[in-house]
């Protein structure tokens, strides 16, 4: 391979500074390093780490302007609370104050509604910390609703799939082919992206695969559209013609996958069996190949099927395997040490959440009692958007976060945020190395973390020797937290904390010791079948499909942590394909509406070709996979008709 | 492509890959934070081309767009104040105390660069952050760039750099290595 040496890069700020402080960006799980030049306690400039391992001194977008959120003139830094939930707020002097009233509200719910009417919410931005203090308080408490947007589906193909050897992203370039599938690296983890990059210019095949023509698949050597959500169904229909053209040979798995139809592909991917089988003859002349998949297929049936194809296609020379984004967390166990808890404490089941709006996971908490939120980030625009019509008649609803956002004009009490530069805590990366990030500046006297608000809201129910993890100045100490975590935990028992702590070194869990694991990792050899029943919606009522992902905002309150965010990506705005514009009439920017039998959302037009004709793209989410777009003013019958008229 | 080809030896140039952009908007982020601008005028942008349909089905495109910094620029030699200037080593900016917020260089402007900064009514245009290309350091938005779409250097190095990528490229096509 050819190399160029690249002009050499001259970092540095000409800003005024104090003290410079290495830190590990928490915007995502790639673990970039950077360097925060701080004065009088304020962060006045921010670079990427030129001797980090990941990151090689780059940031994206997201991890040079976090630091905007942090002096942002409307973040909240007092807790407050009303009575009603269209009265003002009446912020309290002190945090103790609020924590006081927290526990009593609570208990009076407890007393009414019983334990299990509570769910905890746990938006990222509120910290790993808080969402394993969660874990154990709601132990504690009684419930089993606690929900984490990358809390895994209840497949129990997952945990032994870690086990499963994968290159990292560091040895993508030994591979020879890539496989994105719905995973949108170039928006969502630009770093990351640059790996993909390298592998590609030392020859590995780039195979993009996604609903959207994002930039992702613009990059990619071959960029392949299918229909929402059906990434899992291509991985089996890829096993079956793979199996049929004998590229794979699996006992095992021939039978059941042969028998499958063609035709149920065809309708689920959108592609034809010719281009199934072009990808796959594809894939199988560039053996070993590494799938790496977005988050979001884990809460679509089959999601073990990448597991199987990774094992499918192992050879003995070389590795390539399954690489899930946002995965790698070790089973960390925050409820250590409760087992012995009187038989009257409900153990803490985690149930999956309803990421996107597949019925299979919405109705764990349609059929739930819910009468207390304690939500972090802006959950319930987000991943809690299922509760979004019940709020107003729950009991007490509570925000943990740092902006006046929807979640938070849904609440009865608020309490502010410690955001990640204003708190200890650790990095996890997709590769699953383990990094220590100390605190950059000091958090408002009034804001806590996390782990903070959990200790201080057990102390006054009774249980402050079960959060024990205390500073002497009365805050909560994280290290002695995570090191409590690792002790705990077979696959992080052997981490060493001066080692995670250690500046530009890469400490890896163990992915041997995943408790209860096979050996290997089960093949899935009975696929669901995800053909759907016919739609409650009427097809002709609501014609076209609906996606929201993520893209280049992460979720919780970009728009309010980064003043001219809209700039960048609007946070409203709806993608709708040419043709479908030119046959509502609608203009680029237009306000339109998008309707659904359950919900409306209104939104600008952003009429891109990035979306197939049949598809509107939103990062706002709607429980909906099929709606119909209109003009605002416009009659929706009116659009119907239009559309009807056009081919899609 | 260079934004820059003035070879003298005292001229820096930003060199532009648009192949390596991926419109993340780093380089636009970075020159916010680094000028402290509000909303509205953008210095640098990532500019997306399509996706277009064509024979090879849908192609998209990224191309960082920022001031070229002319030769002969023609928003110095309109403006009434004499803030726009440029200097020995080819940078041209405004001097925010000369400046009126008149907007006359913006008009000039072929590219229509120079924008209004609604916070001080005073130009907002690309400096090729000038003090910290005195102090030795690279352009925020070439540091900050995670792609390698932007980087800096000596025009000669630039140049030397481009030509070297290139017959890389060639060599690459020729030799095929790894398919």
């Amino acid at each position: 391979m050819l190399e160029t040496i690249s002009l050499k890069r001259k970092p540095g700020t000409r800003k005024d500074y104090d003290q410079v402080v290495t830190a590990c960006c928490q915007e995502c799980a790639v673990g970039c390093g950077l360097l925060a030049y701080v004065k009088d306690d304020r962060i006045v400039d921010i670079q990427g780490n030129e001797d980090h391992p990941v990151s090689k001194g780059r940031l994206c977008a997201r991890g040079i302007a976090f630091v905007q959120g942090l002096t942002a003139s409307n973040r909240i830094t007092l807790p407050s609370s009303r009575n009603r939930l269209t009265g003002p707020f009446e912020a309290f002097d002190n945090w103790e104050q609020g924590i006081d009233l927290l526990a009593e509200r609570l208990r009076r719910t407890k007393d009414q509604y019983g334990a299990e009417s509570l769910v905890i919410a746990c938006d990222p931005e509120a910290g790993l910390d808080f969402y394993l203090g969660a874990q154990r308080f709601a132990w504690l408490w009684g419930t089993p609703h606690v929900y984490h947007p990358f809390q895994e589906a209840a497949d129990e193909a997952f945990p032994a799939a870690l086990r499963h050897p994968t290159l990292r992203s560091d040895q993508w370039s030994q591979s020879r082919c890539l496989v994105l599938v719905e995973a949108d690296l170039a928006a969502t983890h630009p770093v990351a992206f640059q790996r993909v990059l390298e592998a590609q210019r030392h020859g590995t095949k780039i195979i993009a695969v996604d609903s959207r023509f994002t930039t992702t698949l613009s990059k990619a050597d071959t960029a392949i559209l299918i229909k929402p959500n059906s990434g899992n169904e291509l991985g089996v229909a890829l096993i079956k013609a793979m199996l049929e053209e004998q590229l794979i040979d699996n006992a095992t798995l021939k039978d059941t996958y042969t028998a499958l139809p063609m035709d149920r592909f065809e309708s689920s991917t959108g592609l034809s069996s010719e281009k199934i089988l072009t990808l796959a003859r594809a894939i199988a002349r560039r053996q070993p190949a590494v799938w790496i998949t977005a988050k979001r297929l884990a809460f679509v049936p089959n999601y073990a099927i990448w597991s199987t194809l990774s094992q499918s296609m192992e050879s003995q020379d070389a590795v390539g395997g399954w690489y899930p984004l946002e995965s790698a967390i070790p089973q960390l166990v925050p409820t250590h040490g409760l087992d012995d808890m009187e038989p009257a404490i409900v153990r803490c089941d985690i149930v999956a959440f309803p990421y996107q709006p597949n019925n299979q996971w919405k109705n764990a908490l349609d059929n739930a009692e819910v009468q207390a939120l304690i939500g972090s980030g802006n959950c319930l625009v987000d991943f809690m958007a299922p509760l979004r019509k019940r709020v107003n008649d729950m009991d007490l609803n509570v925000y943990f976060g740092s902006f006046p956002n929807q979640t938070r004009q849904a609440a009865h009490m608020v309490f502010p945020t410690a955001m990640w530069a204003e708190r200890d805590g650790i990095s996890i990366t997709n590769d699953g190395a383990v990094q220590w990030s100390p605190r950059i500046v000091k958090p408002n006297d009034a804001c806590r973390t996390g782990l903070g608000f959990w200790m201080r809201l057990a102390e006054r129910l009774g249980w402050e020797d079960y959060f024990p993890w205390k500073k002497a100045n009365g805050m909560a100490d994280h290290k002695a937290f995570y090191q409590w975590l690792f002790k705990n935990s077979p696959q992080t028992a052997e981490l060493q904390m001066d080692s995670v702590c250690q500046e530009n070194a890469l400490v890896y869990w163990s992915r041997d010791m995943i408790a209860d694991a096979p050996s290997k990792p089960e093949l899935l050899t009975a696929p669901a079948d995800t053909a759907k029943a016919p739609d409650a919606e009427d097809p002709s009522a609501y014609p076209l499909d609906f996606q929201a992902t993520r893209a280049m905002t992460r979720s919780g309150d970009a728009a309010q942590w980064w003043p001219w965010t809209k700039e960048l990506e609007d946070e409203m705005g709806i993608q709708i394909h040419p043709r479908i514009a030119s046959a509502l009439k609608i203009e680029n920017g237009e306000p339109i509406m998008v309707a659904s039998e359950e919900e409306t959302i209104e939104g600008p037009a952003s009429i891109s070709r990035m979306v197939p004709p049949r598809l509107v793209w939103s990062l706002q989410r709607m429980r909906a996979d099929h709606v119909l777009v209109y003009r605002k003013g416009q009659a929706p019958e009116e659009a119907r008709d239009l559309l009807k008229a056009i081919e899609l | 492509m260079t934004a820059k080809t003035n070879t003298k030896l005292k001229r820096n140039a930003l060199m532009i890959e648009g192949s390596a952009c991926i419109g993340c908007q780093t380089c636009m982020t970075a020159c916010k934070l680094e000028h402290d601008l509000p909303a509205g005028p953008r210095p640098i942008v990532a500019i997306q081309t399509g996706p277009l349909e064509t024979e090879n089905g849908l192609l998209s495109q990224y191309w960082p767009a920022t001031c070229y910094h002319c030769d002969q620029p023609a928003c110095v030699l309109v403006c009434p104040t004499g803030a726009m200037q440029k200097r020995d080593d080819g940078l041209v900016f405004s001097e925010l105390e000369l400046c009126i917020g008149c907007q006359t260089c913006a008009v000039a402007c072929p590219f229509g660069h120079p924008k209004l900064n609604p916070d001080n009514g005073k130009i907002a245009k690309c400096d090729g952050c000038r003090e910290r290309v005195d102090e030795g350091l690279w352009p925020a938005c070439a540091l900050k760039c995670p792609t390698g779409a932007l980087s800096f250097g000596s025009a000669q190095d630039v140049v030397h750099q481009r030509r070297m990528k290139e017959a890389v490229k060639i060599t690459q096509t020729i030799t095929q290595t790894k398919c």
